[in-house]
């Protein structure tokens, strides 16, 4: 009975948060005379007619797919993102755990200032930043290349970072780094084997978040980006996909969909985690 | 306490053989991503090599991405590749969405960095102080192919300064799509505005209401400054002055006002560039002004009983005349800060004297600047037009008559000037349809209120020794 109104209360929210996905499936499949026709019933699939067929698979085309992945940079966009994410996350986490655990363990009273003044930065918007920053990767002789990405990413996912792992890093006695101390550690050791390990669930936070935000971001990879070769999906998709006064909605619904499904794979996989790392710093 | 210390004492050791496969992994992961991104990063240090040749260097251009996949495919992958080899240059378009195309010319002209050649599909007038000057490449090209149209001429010329701000490529001619069968029962052709206002409400109670709209997008731009020159309005004198205030801008306000009270809903105020499109493939509307990417999409989709019922013609005759924009108009200008401008110039001689390609890739969209760029000019064009085999049989050799015929510049009778581009830009040409259509504005007072806003923008631009 508990389970029944457990199942009650999240089934809803569960339908409401998956219909983007189902809705993105269905799409991506559909033949053209189905998604424009207003007779048929958009959630599934259709006759010209506009009449719904449940043997979906012989209303469906896989054209738009084909079209996204062979007359499109398509896997070449998943793969710079990927290049992207990952150094920038690798990136964060360097420059990040340091900067968080020093301002909650040794900057005194300073390191709360300090912390909010650096998450401050991350509330900055790109929209302000861009073209100074246009600038300065022009000066670099970085534009059109990754690297420019790969160098302003952290630019606001370090902030977040440092203020996120500063709330964590409160949340570990201190007792814990001063035993390993006692037992002739050194502090970079104490850390690297004490405090980071308890640090895990902030960690995947920083991780998950930060490589998020480098997959959606938009008006940097725009800007700094202009070959086909060298986008990022968020820039290519709409560049690509959107032709003038032409959308190729199938194909859009495809290149958003594919992504996704393994981002939120990832989330789900590490949601205690995730969650753990939101929170940790909220309680004490 | 002593397992608690063990742990510790292990901990604070040597790598473990767990730790060493972890480490492993992670490098190699390291490695292949790194080693990729690197030869990514710089995957164009260097110039492309031609066998015995030796390179004039790189020529980097900023294009729209085109309706038609196959045209830049095309573009990308055949011309530019024959065109670098032929010329010694390594040739690179950078295609993009047309909104951003503003943004990312601001964001260039910022950075002082950025493409040689840059296409907007408006006149770039406002841009004049920042780009060079491209008569001598219209003069070459004007030597070897006889004069401009006055389209692509009105587009790119500034008379105040005596240059070509830009040189103009192409044009697109912007006829009406409209369903045959629904036209036919409503026992109406869509010839004249005064037909259109008199359908609309037929059509709408059909089922079938006409797409006109008047939102801050490229499509109600273009149509409404075309409804102003056929009731005998336009926003500029030929000599360039404010000229928006006047009889024929009433009553082309009272005819959409008309036409929408009867014969639309609230949508067309918030539409974008594709929602004629959109709402036109799906089969509800029974008029849409577009470029053919409307009927070339019903043609793709495979739904010929759609297709085959979509008709185009020329923009319905008003009172005065009968005459449209173009619907985009493709204009090159080449930065002040360009590295290349030499195989710039020659790029854009070259192109314009082998348009033909680029007319039939193109699927017909793009109009040559140069009518003779294609030999033998409209009538060849013509020709090839009707040689289409889609239904009806015909349908767009008026494409042909439209671009000779029925299609001028923004800015009509006037140039496609700096304050053009900026009413242009603030889409207040929609905005003044709009709220004469909602009842919020008189259509005397709407045209008198825009006269003086008119008046600013002028100036502004008079200041800068643009006009």
């Amino acid at each position: 009975m508990r389970k029944a109104g457990t199942y009650l209360v999240v089934g809803p929210f569960a339908i409401v948060l998956a219909f983007p996905f189902y809705w993105a499936l269905t799409t991506m499949f559909k033949r053209d005379r189905d998604l424009y026709n207003t007779k048929s019933i958009p959630y599934v699939y259709n006759d010209n007619g506009g009449h719904a067929h449940w043997d979906f698979w012989n209303y469906m085309t896989f054209h738009h797919v084909s079209f996204l992945f062979k007359h499109t940079e398509y896997p070449t966009w998943v793969e710079n993102t990927l290049i992207v994410g990952v150094a920038v996350v690798a990136i964060t986490l360097v420059l990040a755990l340091p900067a968080g655990y020093a301002l909650a363990r040794l900057s005194g009273g300073w390191g709360q200032s300090m912390g909010v003044a650096i998450f401050l930065v991350y509330l900055v918007p790109p929209t302000l930043l861009f073209l100074p920053l246009s600038r300065l990767i022009t000066e670099l002789d970085l534009k059109d290349t990754l690297w420019s990405l790969i160098l302003v990413y952290p630019s606001f996912t370090i902030p977040f970072a440092t203020w996120l792992l500063m709330g964590f890093f409160k949340t570990i006695p201190q007792e814990l780094e001063d035993a390993a101390l006692v037992d002739g550690c050194s502090r970079l050791r104490a850390l690297r084997r004490i405090v980071f390990p308890i640090s895990l669930p902030g960690i995947l936070t920083v991780v998950i978040f930060s490589f998020s935000l480098c997959v959606n971001e938009f008006i940097y990879a725009f800007t700094f980006t202009s070959s086909t070769a060298h986008r990022t999906i968020s820039a290519g998709v709409p560049n690509e996909l959107i032709r003038g006064d032409v959308f190729f909605w199938q194909s859009l619904m495809a290149a958003v969909l594919i992504p996704s499904i393994p981002l939120a794979l990832l989330y789900n996989s590490f949601l205690d985690r995730f969650i753990k790392g939101f929170t940790g710093g909220a309680f004490r | 306490m002593a397992e608690a210390n063990d742990d510790l004492e292990g901990a604070c050791s040597g790598l473990t053989r767990r730790e060493l496969v972890q480490r492993g992994t992670a490098a190699a992961f390291s490695v292949s991503m790194f080693g990729g991104l690197a030869e990514r990063a710089f995957a164009f240090a260097g110039p492309l090599k031609y066998k015995n040749r030796h390179l004039k260097g790189d020529l980097k251009i900023m294009q729209w991405s085109h309706f038609v996949p196959d045209y830049d495919k095309w573009l990308d992958n055949v011309y530019i590749k024959r065109w670098g080899e032929k010329n010694d240059v390594q040739v690179k378009i950078d295609h993009i969405d047309n909104s951003l195309l503003p943004a990312t010319a601001a964001s260039e002209a910022a950075a002082q960095s950025g493409h040689d050649l840059f296409q907007f599909l408006f006149p770039p007038a406002a841009l004049e102080q920042q780009t060079i000057p491209l008569n001598d490449v219209v003069q070459e090209v004007t030597k070897k192919l006889g004069k401009m149209t006055d389209v692509a001429y009105r587009s790119s010329y500034n008379p105040k300064t005596k240059r070509y701000f830009g040189f103009a490529d192409n044009y697109v001619p912007d006829p009406i799509h409209y369903r045959h069968s629904f036209w036919f029962n409503a026992g109406i052709a869509p010839n004249t505005w005064d037909n259109v206002r008199k359908a609309a409400a037929k059509l709408k109670a059909a089922g079938h209401p006409v797409g006109l709209g008047m939102s801050s997008e490229l499509d109600s731009r273009m149509f409404l400054m075309s409804l102003l020159y056929c009731y005998g309005g336009a926003l500029q004198t030929a000599d360039n002055k404010p000229s928006i205030n006047s009889k024929g801008t009433v009553e082309a306000l009272k005819v959409m006002r008309d036409i929408y009270q009867q014969g639309e809903s609230d949508e067309v105020f918030a539409w974008t560039a594709s929602s004629n499109n959109q709402a036109f493939l799906a089969g509800r509307l029974s008029l849409a002004v577009n470029a053919i990417s409307i009927a070339r999409s019903a043609e793709a989709s495979g739904n010929t009983a759609l297709s085959d019922d979509t008709w185009i013609a020329p923009i319905p005759r008003g009172p005065v005349r009968r005459l449209g924009n173009e619907h985009v108009m493709g204009v090159f200008f080449i930065w002040k800060f360009a590295n290349n401008k030499a195989a710039a110039k020659k790029y854009l001689v070259d192109q314009q004297l082998g348009y033909r390609d680029h007319f039939l890739q193109s699927k017909f969209y793009n109009f040559p600047a140069w009518t003779s760029a294609v030999k033998g000019g409209f009538k060849t064009m013509r020709k090839l037009t009707a040689a289409d085999n889609h239904k009806p049989s015909g349908k767009y050799t008026v494409l042909t008559t439209i671009a000779e015929k029925y299609t001028t510049n923004i800015g009509y009778p006037g140039f496609g000037n700096a304050a053009i581009g900026d009413i242009f830009n603030q889409s207040l040409i929609p905005q003044m349809f709009a709220q004469v259509a909602q009842g919020k504005m008189s259509p005397e007072d709407a045209a008198r209120s825009m006269q003086g806003q008119f008046k600013t923008i002028f100036a502004k631009w008079k200041e800068q020794g643009l006009m």
